[in-house]
């Protein structure tokens, strides 16, 4: 059974890096190999509450990146456009595994040189 | 008697303007315990300025701490075992400095196959879901000896947000482990999936409370989301409201190992404006509970 909660985790952290997360839940619970109430659960979820989810963990994620990297934090405050438009880049192309600011900034850092390369 | 807490937040500013508040009003301290870390390239963790800041109020006051985490992601089914095997090993330095009288974390997970979302996503509610966040509980118990999970707030749920309590009775069946109940949390979460939170709390297991935790929160931008909805959101920058403090009053009466109520505030939400606002809700909390004679 941790089989299913190991994949009911897969489809929720699938979902959250999608463009449209609702839209993956609803695909999800079409999935006929979940179990009948993961299926009905996901296919009864709030879709305003899934898209304030996903909204919330991308504006924790910058806030992470404001407080672990002063260049990005300088950055925002040079050139706030510019910035939010890269952060969009940065987190379609890099998932988010940063717990701690320092963190974050290493991987935003990195992600930066590679596409200036 | 119960006793009153408030929580310490790692910003300079919100401490500097709570100076007085913070030694004069409450009992006992909460803190994150992640938040007095910093991790170094090995993925190791040391403490950082606020530990040390923390452990001067400690020495200075002689007031007790209580640990409230942010990072053991209960719900994690595979969860990272060298990770979560040093983030113990840093509570428990923590704890041989910081004594703390018992240590919680919140329900859900941060972590999701790998990936690290900060805000605790819903559990699919289930008995093997409950073994999961009770395994974690256990570990953390070898560290300090009353341990908890907190009522998160989740935007969506995984079922019926009224099967919650149930689960919650399931996961902290064992002795030595205990509820921490967020009532702005029920609240929160009453407001978004349209539910009476008095159901909710009635149907909690309201013997293994051991802590009430109360803040405010705010409402979402209408901006935010394509249909224009409003949610409430857990933020903890506001008072407390009044349907929150109408749950305190109800509530305090009917858990007979409430051990403490604390109030939350964000860091970087305190104006001087709010410090004689928080210092009156700390008073207030104080009184409610004389009066509810917990």
């Amino acid at each position: 059974m941790s089989d299913v909660a190991s994949r009911v985790e897969r489809v929720l952290a699938r979902a959250l890096r999608a463009t449209d997360p609702v839209a993956a839940l609803q695909s999800a619970a079409t999935d006929e190999t979940l179990p009948e109430p993961v299926r009905k659960a996901l296919a009864r979820v709030d879709p305003d509450g899934v898209r304030m989810t996903a909204l919330i963990t991308v504006r924790l994620r910058f806030e992470r990146l404001m407080q672990g990297s002063r260049s990005a934090a300088q950055w925002f405050e040079d050139d706030p456009s510019a910035f939010t438009a890269a952060f969009k880049r940065y987190q379609a192309d890099v998932a988010p595994t940063a717990t701690f600011p320092s963190d974050e900034g290493r991987l935003f850092e990195a992600w930066c040189a590679e596409e200036n390369r | 008697m119960t006793a009153l807490g408030f929580s310490l937040q790692p910003e300079e500013r919100t401490l500097e303007l709570l100076a007085a508040v913070i030694r004069e009003e409450p009992d006992y301290y909460e803190v994150a315990p992640e938040t007095l870390w910093r991790r170094d390239r090995a993925g190791r963790f040391h403490p950082n300025g606020f530990h040390e800041l923390f452990a001067a109020l400690a020495a200075e006051t002689g007031k007790p701490f209580v640990a409230h985490g942010v990072g053991m992601s209960l719900g994690t089914v595979h969860p990272d075992a060298t990770d979560r095997a040093r983030r113990l090993a840093r509570v428990t330095a923590d704890h041989a400095l910081f004594q703390f009288l018992w240590y919680t974390d919140h329900l859900g997970a941060t972590t999701l196959d790998g990936l690290e979302l900060t805000l605790p996503m819903p559990p699919f509610m289930s008995r093997e879901t409950a073994a999961i966040v009770r395994s974690g509980l256990a570990t953390m118990r070898a560290v300090v000896p009353d341990v908890g999970v907190e009522n998160s707030v989740f935007y969506f749920h995984l079922g019926d947000p009224l099967d919650e309590p149930a689960f919650l009775a399931d996961i902290v069946r064992d002795p030595g482990h205990h509820l921490l109940l967020d009532l702005h949390n029920v609240y929160t979460t009453a407001v978004n999936a349209d539910f009476d939170p008095w159901v909710y709390v009635e149907r909690l297991p309201l013997e293994k409370v051991i802590e009430i935790h109360l803040s405010g929160g705010s409402e979402s931008d209408p901006k935010w989301l394509p249909s224009k909805r409003v949610m409430r959101l857990d933020s903890h920058d506001h008072s407390v409201p009044d349907e929150v403090w109408m749950l305190l009053e109800r509530t305090l009466p009917l858990c007979p190992n409430l051990r403490g109520v604390t109030l939350e505030r964000m860091e970087g939400t305190v104006t001087e404006a709010d410090v004689p606002l928080l210092r009156e809700e700390l008073r207030r909390a104080r009184r409610t509970m004389e009066l509810a004679r917990v």
